[in-house]
């Protein structure tokens, strides 16, 4: 098993280095870091020229690519002098600094982690819980109300973009709830700065964002739930625990979601990452400073360090997800073996 | 498909009866799928009403501005409302819808292209090509396609300028849109080509095909492909769907399809500064949307049934 | 699986409640908000509005200009002028006296070292400022003692009093730091600078969200009367627009001219604050990089007149903001007898005709020796401007002008020649951005003069507009060493006239900021740059 790891984790390491060199050179071209520096009006020539320079941003795309991945700090950049540069390059932990803030890209990254974790860690909760909820009763009470009415939501909300979900459910409960004069829900932010950052703010700016996120996704998993869990519960084992007198519960809840919940982690697992990336949208329309919201506006200022470094931390959370799902796969079905 | 028949001039008439009555039976299972059949019809509304509506208004009508009508809500002379500047959202949404569906459908012949072509290469060729190859898709699909699409939007912003087509102006952007969703959304479909291709590679009529010294084009061209044809028409019917959305996504960020042209997405670009004083400016493009999506999703499911020969079971 | 996930949900729940810190207000607090958050708070390092107005703050100005544009000192203790010895004769040589006694907010002395050490970090390679203006114009700049700051130019320095406006940063905090890491680029101080010289000084700085500020007992002009000042920044409009109605935040800018009936109606105070910006169309001039017509001062001219920006001001503004004539809009350097360009399509027309467009083939487009008179109207996509150019596209069709329209990203837009950036290189006809003199409120631009054209061998020229005119040179040239105030103003006159006259920048809108202010807050005297410059005397009704 180890060795298997090992070797995913090895056979990962050209994929990264490809993703990132595709990224970089995309990124380079994509807009100039110097053209606005965020004032109403563009720097003046000189200072641009002076800037470019100092960044290192005139050198070749591909001499950049490279110090940004090795570092500087073996090369003399200034002739005179016989100095050396200081940056010690992706592969040492050092991702650069922010042309916008200047300040460590990890450290402009990390301070919006915890923000994204907790919608994203909440969002993931309610999606999990609702739809195994749903998953299972529909599987287990097929054809009944709860399932007909789970499956024409499902195909409804599975064909809603993410940004009208979040327009329709802020029109409901933001809007049109306080011209009703029902207790409304916050639409943007993460609390109310003059409250302060209290568990009972959070909670409430949370749940517009966190509705947005997990209905359309309870959509997807509740279907595939269902149908996986109909699958184990017409197979032969399970007819076989049911005859050898089995309770009904436990047949279903210990058996039977047991092997329903093999392609259920895949799909979770898979899904993660890519969770983290559809954030975009909801902390954009929600004003949530998660990292979403981050990626964004640092694109409007061609940040390419922290995009940079947004994108990398993505593809290596694919690559460790896609192998965590494969080593609880084993751990769900012994009859699957790595070697 | 030409190719074909002349190559074999003898199974000719066998294959098209069989191919008839394959397609009889595909289409009876079908129609057995009374979602898909709904969906289908939809569909076929939607794409009536884009198309016929362009009676009703002409393009001029989508973009006659005159500020002196801004945000008027749904009446009797502008059944959808206007928009910020005075435009009627009745003709935009015609205008709008034709160029989502044209985005779609030409984002996924991309798609189609490019994912059939990497994986045909793949499954048929294997070995260093085929791993290179995965490798390459594998990079694809580790990057969130949504970030991806920003990333590219923002590279090919501004560098194609506008372009006649049919008679029409359209903004240089749809073209771009049309590349990066098609460039971003192959990867799926070259997975599904590349194992339909693995598993007719070791039939015995491909294997007899080499054995006789046809050319790998020809083995590719006429064994390969028309066999892959089913699951490829599936996912590109819902790929169909997914460009839609993606375009919708990305004209929403900011970096989609600029205006004057309308689409679906760009519509909906702004309105939530609207979202309660005119709600009419993204209730209208965003119900498009969803019908839309839903119904090519539910004809991608009703295909899926009726062209995989096992699926027996019900959805 | 179960378990796994309850991990997740308990570690989420204790991450929220760890971050449970509320903001402690105290006393009279008084809650400033921002559409945008600051990049960073060392000016060395921002050219953002919203970073400029929040340093304001916490770091203390040589002196500042009031709501009137006159002069105040704060860490000086006299304005310099040739009366108290400050400038010298010739206009080249500025002594500053500082007060006596000055301090940073911990304490340590504020002394005419700090402004040396400022220039050093401005001019040392080792630190990448956004900005070296003006410090990169200074001949010398020396410390005879403690108080004193002499500033050496070349030449008589007629933008004085904005320029020398110089807020210096601590050495005794900085100056270690730059020694430690041979750069000031990533210190601390530049997202956290807990030592200030202003009003205020920062307490906290919780990123996307909030900072806080406190008094400084030791700023130049003694403590503030508002006890807590909390700066929130709220990026989305609807939400923004929404706070400051609800009397959430007390005090606001950049607010979208449509948005003002409703503030006004919530009982707050709008003001409209001139900032030095106006929205225009700059007409490219270039024989070689414009369409031919564009050369043609009729075909300039009918555009200008083409276009109906009272309606749109009207209607998309809010009827908010005027339309204007000049560059240099609600200001002395305005020339008082120009109007704005009046919406005239009939003489648009005429003049076509006279220029010799004419629609030949009945395309609806005008056309001359066989070149379509079809334009190209660039902009960024700022929806407002988006709507401008539908607007535009629609009524030149209307005189036979065809318009095709194009939209960059701003980090696009504005990119210089060197970097083929399409206004720069003069890829358009047209071409609408808001813009303002540099060094606002100084007059002076790098804009419209001949020696100004971008080229291979000048790709920082600022004359977007490729167009040249010699007389228009030598006025900029002679207002730039004329340092007697009402002169200065002559000399702009002229050259407002001929810039109109010539019709290469057309005043869609005077881009005033509209600020909203808060019923409770007292005494709040605002200017467009520096808007907190008398905040040691606001005070918030209890």
């Amino acid at each position: 098993m180890s060795r298997y790891i090992i070797r995913r984790l090895i056979q990962a390491v050209p994929l990264l280095f490809f993703i990132s060199i595709v990224l970089f050179l995309l990124m380079q071209a994509s807009g100039d870091p110097l053209a606005t520096l965020g004032g109403r009006q563009p720097p003046r020539a000189e200072d641009r020229e002076r800037l470019k320079r100092q960044m290192g941003l005139d050198q070749p795309p591909l001499v950049q690519y490279f110090i940004w991945l090795v570092g500087n700090d073996w090369m003399v950049v200034n002739d005179e002098t016989g100095e050396t540069g200081a940056r010690r390059g992706v592969i040492r932990g050092d991702f650069g600094t922010s042309f916008v803030t200047r300040q460590p890209v990890i450290e402009v990254i990390w301070e919006r982690m915890p923000n994204t974790l907790i919608l994203m860690g909440t969002a993931e909760v309610v999606i999990i819980i609702v739809s195994l909820t749903i998953g299972v009763i529909s599987a287990v009470r097929q054809y009944s109300l709860l399932d007909t009415v789970a499956t024409g939501f499902s195909f409804v909300a599975y064909s809603i973009p993410v940004f009208l979900m979040g327009l329709m459910l802020m029109y409901i409960f933001a809007v049109r709830f306080r011209q009703w004069g029902l207790p409304y829900l916050p639409i943007s932010g993460m609390f109310d700065p003059t409250v302060g950052r209290t568990f009972d703010q959070i909670a409430r700016h949370l749940v517009l964002p966190v509705m947005t996120i997990s209905l359309i996704s309870i959509a997807t998993y509740s279907r595939y739930i269902r149908s996986t869990m109909l699958e184990v519960i017409n197979s032969d084992y399970i007819r076989t625990a049911r005859a050898k007198g089995l309770s009904e519960r436990r047949t279903l809840f210990v058996h039977a979601f047991k092997n329903a919940s093999l392609p259920i982690v895949t799909l979770i697992g898979l899904d993660l990452p890519f969770l983290l990336a559809g954030a975009v949208v909801t902390e954009t329309i929600f004003a949530w400073p998660g990292m979403g919201r981050l990626f964004i506006d640092h694109l409007t200022r061609s940040d390419y360090p922290v995009l940079m470094g947004l994108l990398m931390m993505i593809s290596v959370a694919v690559v460790i997800f896609q192998l965590l799902t494969d080593v609880v796969y084993t751990w769900l079905d012994p009859r699957i073996r790595y070697t | 498909m030409a190719t074909s028949s002349q190559a074999k001039p003898i199974t000719l008439n066998d294959q098209t009866t069989a191919n008839y009555s394959r397609v009889r039976r595909t289409l009876n299972r079908f129609l057995r799928h009374r979602v898909a059949v709904v969906g289908l019809v939809v569909l076929i509304a939607i794409v009536l009403f884009v198309t016929l509506g362009a009676l009703w208004y002409s393009e001029a009508d989508a973009n006659y501005n005159d500020t002196k009508r801004s945000l008027l809500a749904p009446n009797a002379e502008f059944p959808l409302g206007t928009d910020t500047i005075g435009r009627n959202i009745l003709a935009r949404i015609i205008y709008g819808g034709q160029i989502s569906m044209l985005i779609g459908v030409t984002a996924v012949t991309v798609s189609v292209l490019v994912g059939t072509t990497v994986g045909v290469f793949s499954g048929y060729f294997g070995g260093v090509v085929d791993s290179l190859l995965m490798r390459f898709t594998e990079a694809m699909l580790s990057i969130p396609s949504l970030l991806l699409l920003l990333v590219m939007a923002k590279f090919f912003s501004g560098r194609i300028p506008q372009q006649e087509f049919l008679g029409r102006t359209f903004s240089g952007s749809v073209i771009v849109i049309v590349v990066i969703i098609g460039l971003t959304s192959w990867m799926y479909l070259a997975r599904i080509v590349r194992s339909a291709v693995l598993s007719i590679r070791e039939t015995e009529y491909v294997m007899a095909a080499q054995a006789l010294g046809a050319t790998h084009r020809r083995i590719i061209l006429a064994h390969i492909l028309p066999n892959t044809l089913a699951p490829v028409i599936v996912a590109a019917t819902l790929g169909v769907a997914s460009a839609i959305l993606s375009e919708a996504y990305i004209s929403f960020l900011g970096v989609g399809v600029q205006p004057p042209t309308a689409t679906w997405g760009n519509m909906l670009e702004g309105s939530r500064r609207y979202i309660d004083d005119a709600p009419w400016l993204w209730i209208f493009p965003g119900l498009m949307i969803v019908l839309t999506v839903m119904s090519i999703n539910f004809v991608g499911d009703g295909l899926r049934d009726a062209l995989d020969p096992r699926s027996d079971k019900k959805v | 699986m179960n378990r796994k996930y309850a991990f997740v949900l308990l570690a989420a729940l204790a991450l929220m409640v760890g971050l449970a810190a509320p903001a402690a207000a105290q006393g009279k607090t008084l809650t400033v908000s921002w559409p945008q958050e600051p990049d960073s708070l060392n000016p060395m390092y921002t050219t953002m509005t919203f970073a400029g107005y929040t340093y304001q703050l916490f770091l203390a100005a040589t002196w500042e200009f009031d709501e009137n544009y006159e002069l105040v000192p704060i860490l000086v203790g006299e304005i310099p002028s040739a009366g108290n010895g400050g400038i010298s004769e010739d206009g080249t040589t500025f002594t500053l006296k500082l007060k006596d006694g000055l301090t940073w907010s911990d304490g340590d002395p504020l002394d005419s070292a700090d402004f040396v050490f400022t220039y050093e970090m401005y001019m040392s390679d080792k630190n990448t400022p956004l900005t070296r203006t003006p410090w990169e114009e200074f001949e010398s700049i020396e410390a005879p003692d403690p108080t004193t700051v002499v500033i050496k130019f070349a030449e008589p320095y007629a933008p004085w009093s904005g320029q020398l406006s110089l807020r210096p940063i601590p050495e005794h905090i900085l100056r270690p730091v730059f020694e430690a890491d041979g750069t000031l680029d990533n210190a601390a101080w530049n997202s956290n600078p807990t030592v200030g010289s202003g009003a205020f000084i920062l307490q906290e700085w919780d990123r996307g969200n909030f900072a806080r500020f406190a008094p400084n007992p030791n700023f130049a002009m003694g403590a503030p009367k508002i006890e807590t000042l909390v700066v929130t920044f709220i990026p989305d409009d609807q939400a923004y627009v929404a706070s400051l109605e609800a009397g959430d935040s007390e005090l606001g800018t950049f607010i979208d001219p449509r948005d003002v009936p409703r503030l006004q109606d919530a009982g707050l105070d709008v003001r409209l604050i001139p900032s030095g910006y106006n929205e225009g169309w700059f007409l490219n001039a270039s024989p070689e990089r414009a369409h031919p017509a564009m050369t043609d001062l009729r075909v300039r001219k009918a555009i200008a007149l083409g276009f109906d920006r009272f309606s749109m001001v009207e209607d998309l503004l809010g009827g908010v903001l005027p339309v204007g004539h000049s560059y240099w809009e609600q200001t002395p350097y305005a020339n008082p007898d120009l109007p704005p360009v009046p919406y005239d399509p009939e003489q648009a027309k005429a003049l076509l005709d006279e220029a010799g467009w004419v629609d030949t083939n009945g395309n609806g487009i005008r056309d001359k020796d066989g070149v379509e008179l079809e334009l190209r109207f660039i902009s960024t996509t700022r929806q407002i401007r988006q709507d401008m150019k539908a607007l535009a596209q629609q009524q030149l069709g209307e005189i036979g002008i065809g318009i095709s329209i194009e939209n960059y990203e701003s980090n696009v837009f504005f990119n210089g020649y060197a970097e083929g950036g399409p206004a720069a290189t003069g890829q358009y006809d047209i071409a609408t951005w808001s813009s303002s003199p540099g060094g606002f409120p100084d007059p002076d631009t790098n804009r419209f003069q001949c020696d100004q054209v971008p080229s291979d061998d000048n790709p920082v020229g600022g004359n977007w507009n490729y167009y040249c005119d010699p007389a228009l040179d030598e006025l900029f040239a002679k207002s730039r060493v004329t340092t007697d105030f009402d002169e200065r103003v002559a000399i702009y006159h002229q050259i407002d006239k001929l810039i109109y006259d010539s019709y290469i920048w057309i005043n869609t809108w005077y881009d005033a900021d509209i600020w909203v202010v808060g019923s409770r807050v007292q005494n709040a005297r605002l200017n467009g740059t520096t808007p907190f410059f008398d905040v040691v005397n606001w005070d918030v009704a209890g």
